[in-house]
């Protein structure tokens, strides 16, 4: 095994932090969450552009569309990340989850697909708001997600 | 590691921050909060290539780059940073943004050596709170065959005694037999009576 060489750093970042000066923790959170605050309305914009994507890809079903769907799930985690949309975030997360399985088990199942679509778009619908809607909505995801993938999983069960 | 308190001051006025990331709305999100962070100059890349130029033309203090990037990806970018570049910017800290962590990519994700992997949702308050981490961050810079970067133990314990791995600075929970002579009573009294201060 080869000898590891273990160094003391300090970052230029770990001087410039703590120097005197700057804003208080309270005032930096503020402006940031202001500043953050105008991007909203597009990013939802742009959510929805992605599940009319998603919407589009599952409706050809082509055999191998599955980085695809986990491409597309993935962007809307990555911009709705931004913000607080609750259950979309959980729901697109349970969606690339299943893809994700999916793809390395190598055994695609459309209609789980097909019902996280549906559950999204009446999440992006109801404001994304938390409510009974929404947890019966990620309850039922929840039990599709558990599903064995492929025969290795089912064999682990 | 310590939460900061509203009134704690975080001062990002000197520093320059690079931001990676091939989604230009999340680009955008992300210069706006470190905007409100009140940093003094922010770059943004679209493209981990671009990053690779741009380090070696100019000093940055901290790396904010995507998992997910199209070509080389964001664990690819980070592991040649800590391998291929040479000190001192082979330590600029790297946090890394990451959506869903795929299967494929948990093992790259632990063993590229990046600083904080933040996974999302992000608020600025998590983002404020890791970089406060990073500036107050104490663990060493390990370089060895399988691995270059912060040292991934969070706390100093390592192994348990008497196993193999263990460094010269590691801490154990196990205190062990004392090595000197008990204090007497009076010498404990001493160490925690009030005594007048002659100024």
């Amino acid at each position: 095994m080869s000898e590891a060489r273990i160094t003391k750093v300090v970052s230029s970042l770990a001087r410039q932090v703590f120097e005197p000066g700057g804003r208080t923790v309270r005032d930096a959170l503020q402006k940031a969450n202001e500043e953050l605050e105008v991007h909203r309305e597009p990013v939802m914009a742009t959510i929805a552009a992605t599940l009319d994507e998603l919407d589009a890809v599952a409706a050809t079903a082509e055999p191998d569309a599955g980085p695809r769907v986990y491409e597309l799930a993935s962007a809307i985690i990555s911009l709705g990340g931004y913000f607080d949309l609750g259950p979309m975030n959980e729901a697109s997360y349970s969606l690339c989850d299943i893809s994700d399985r999916m793809i390395g088990a190598n055994a695609w199942h459309w209609p789980s697909i097909h019902v996280h679509l549906q559950a999204m778009r009446l999440i992006l619908n109801g404001g994304c708001r938390v409510g009974q809607t929404s947890d019966a909505l990620l309850e039922g995801l929840h039990s599709v997600s558990q599903r064995p993938v492929g025969p290795d999983e089912a064999a682990r069960q | 590691m310590a939460k900061a308190s509203a009134s704690d001051r975080v001062n990002l006025a000197q520093s320059s921050v690079l931001l990676v990331d091939h989604n230009s709305q999340s680009l955008d999100m992300l210069s706006s909060i470190f905007q409100g962070f009140g940093v003094r100059e922010q770059i943004k890349c679209a493209s981990t290539e671009r990053a690779m130029k741009l380090v070696h033309q100019r000093n940055v203090d901290l790396i904010l780059i995507d998992s997910a990037m199209p070509g080389m990806d964001g664990y690819d970018f980070t592991r040649w940073l800590r391998r291929d570049t040479p000190a001192p910017l082979r330590h600029t800290p790297v946090i890394m943004l990451t959506g869903h962590a795929a299967q494929s990519k948990v093992q790259k994700s632990r063993d590229c050596g990046v600083s904080f992997v933040v996974t999302k949702p992000l608020t600025p308050s998590v983002l404020l709170q890791r970089i406060l981490w990073l500036a107050a961050d104490e663990r060493s810079f390990v370089e060895c065959e399988t691995y270059v970067g912060p040292d991934r133990r969070v706390r100093n314990f390592g192994p348990p005694m008497g196993m193999s791995g263990r460094r010269a600075g590691d801490l154990s929970a196990h205190v062990g037999a004392a090595t000197e002579e008990n204090m007497d009573q009076a010498s404990i009294d001493m160490l925690i009576k009030p005594m007048r201060v002659a100024l």
